[in-house]
């Protein structure tokens, strides 16, 4: 799907991915960690406040990604 | 460690007034069966016999077990959930061959298994080579999925013990010997031998994607070494529902092919020093650490190559990428064990992950492979799960009683220890 955007539909992606090493794998050029794989973007273990906190740090991360030039796969 | 297995090979399984063994026939009483089992977590338990060439479909299949009974050795067989969690691996035990015990529930409807008997299904599942006590549980209104599958995974262990039991004073078959010595010792007794051990990667993705070792949630453990004989007597037990043609049920464990092979070879073309267990957990981090031990401890045994086998797929690929690729940079041969998932038509990349250094694999199958499995004339459990299936789709139940169906569907179909018949070839 990220490659398909990047090289077919010519549009930037982000990858927000709990395995980096897999999204490194398939290729994706801006690459932002995730929390773990049945919660990429919440914890159950956090308050419903400090879990929206997070989600926004996240995507906040991603949006800036998408912004940023690189040159080579890069993790943020 | 040395373990003395008693091979009983079992002729037949039937209900009979009494639970005994007597002229190569498992008789089981069927109400004392269910009377032990009871559990206030289930609301009907019913037990049924289904042989090798019935026109018998089982789904959804969550576990399947091989009775075994201490005779004599430390504790008893599934340690950590029976007895006091004593080490088990030495001593003797007796086995029911050519049985299993196997438990069907609707826990999570998607992630278990369907046995056929008969038909193009059976070429697929090992169980359909033998005779089965199906323990079928339902459970009380209002029972989480997660408090389901422990209720089923006891009833399965609490079956398999109380048929186990009828083996205790029968005369084996036939007895095999399994020995490995503490390891300064073993390195020494074959020096000239290469020296050999085996990655064990559990599933633990858990919720529901559980095994337990020595009754420990695997996902809680680091990295441990093990003796292969401790596998045996059931240390390693599976609660898991995940895609069933490659998970690894208890039954697996307890027949884990990669360490019988191990053995048979032990001491003419290697050293088998025994067995790293590790997990598959679901953040990064753990996937590193558990990674980073896994290859600890191996440059600790100081052997020459290793076996690992996967659990699952997906995610799990990177674990066992990560444990490749951080065993090869010790300078330790590495050969993989792992299945498929290639697409229905086998042309998309088959795992999540790869690495150079996993140049040595072994496939068990593509578990994306299309089958038709036509009507058969019996159902045990509840056949509308195939349209929800792992390896299933909307429509896969037919109206005419057939279905369509990935091979994933099927227990057993693309085991990673090697317990089955299928594999890959490379071109």
């Amino acid at each position: 799907m990220i490659k398909e955007l990047e090289d077919v539909a010519d549009v930037p992606a982000v990858h927000i991915c709990t395995v980096v090493p897999i999204s490194k794998t398939v290729g994706a050029n801006r690459i932002v960690p995730a929390i773990a794989i049945p919660h990429p973007l919440g914890d159950p273990k956090m308050s419903p406040e400090e879990e929206k906190a997070l989600r926004r740090q996240i995507v906040e991360k991603a949006l800036k990604a998408l912004t940023t030039d690189v040159e080579e796969q890069t993790v943020f | 460690m040395r373990l003395e297995l008693g091979n009983i090979y079992v002729k037949d399984v039937q209900f009979g007034a009494k639970t005994e063994f007597k002229d190569g026939i498992v008789y089981v009483n069927k109400e004392e069966l269910i009377k032990e089992l009871q559990d206030e977590r289930l609301s009907k338990i019913d037990v049924d016999i289904v042989r090798p060439g019935d026109s018998v479909r089982i789904c959804p299949v969550k576990d399947v077990l091989e009775p075994r009974v201490k005779v004599s050795g430390n504790g008893q067989v599934f340690p950590g959930f029976f007895g006091n969690a004593e080490v088990v691996g030495s001593g003797r035990t007796h086995v029911l061959k050519g049985m299993t015990v196997l438990t069907v529930g609707k826990i999570v409807g998607f992630q278990e298994g369907i046995i056929d008997m008969t038909g193009p299904g059976a070429d697929y599942t090992p169980f359909s080579k033998t005779i089965n006590l199906v323990i079928l549980a339902d459970k009380v209104e209002g029972l989480k999925q997660h408090e389901h599958e422990a209720a089923v995974r006891m009833a399965g262990l609490k079956a398999t013990r109380y048929i186990a039991e009828v083996a205790r004073n029968v005369e084996p078959d036939e007895i095999k010997v399994y020995e490995t010595k503490p390891l300064a010792q073993q390195l020494n007794e074959y020096p000239e031998l290469p020296k050999v051990a085996y990655v064990y990667m559990l599933q633990s993705q858990g919720l529901m994607h559980d095994t337990y070792l020595y009754g420990v949630d695997a996902k809680q453990i680091l990295p441990t070494f093990i003796y292969p004989t401790e596998v045996m007597d059931g240390a390693i037990i599976s609660g898991n529902c995940v895609s069933s043609c490659d998970k690894n049920t208890t039954f697996h464990h307890m027949n884990n092919p990669i360490i019988y092979d191990l053995y048979e070879r032990h001491g003419k073309d290697y050293n088998f020093v025994g067995v790293i267990c590790t997990n598959e957990n679901v953040t990064l981090l753990d996937k590193e650490r558990s990674s980073n031990f896994t290859a600890k401890l191996v440059e600790f045994l100081g052997v020459d190559g290793v076996i690992i086998s996967e659990e699952g797929f997906g995610n799990p690929d990177a674990d066992l990428i990560m444990n490749c690729r951080k065993i090869s940079a010790l300078g330790v041969k590495t050969v993989c064990v792992t299945d498929e998932y290639a697409g229905r038509d086998g042309a998309s990349q088959s795992l999540a992950d790869s690495h150079p250094s996993a140049d040595a694999v072994v496939s068990g199958g593509n578990a994306n492979e299309v089958i038709t499995l036509p009507k058969l004339d019996r159902v045990i459990g509840y056949i509308d799960a195939v349209n929800v299936i792992a390896g299933g789709f909307d429509g896969s139940l037919a109206e005419d009683g057939s279905i369509t169906v990935e091979i994933q569907a099927i227990t057993g179909a693309t085991n990673e220890l090697g317990y089955n018949k299928m594999g890959a070839l490379g071109f």
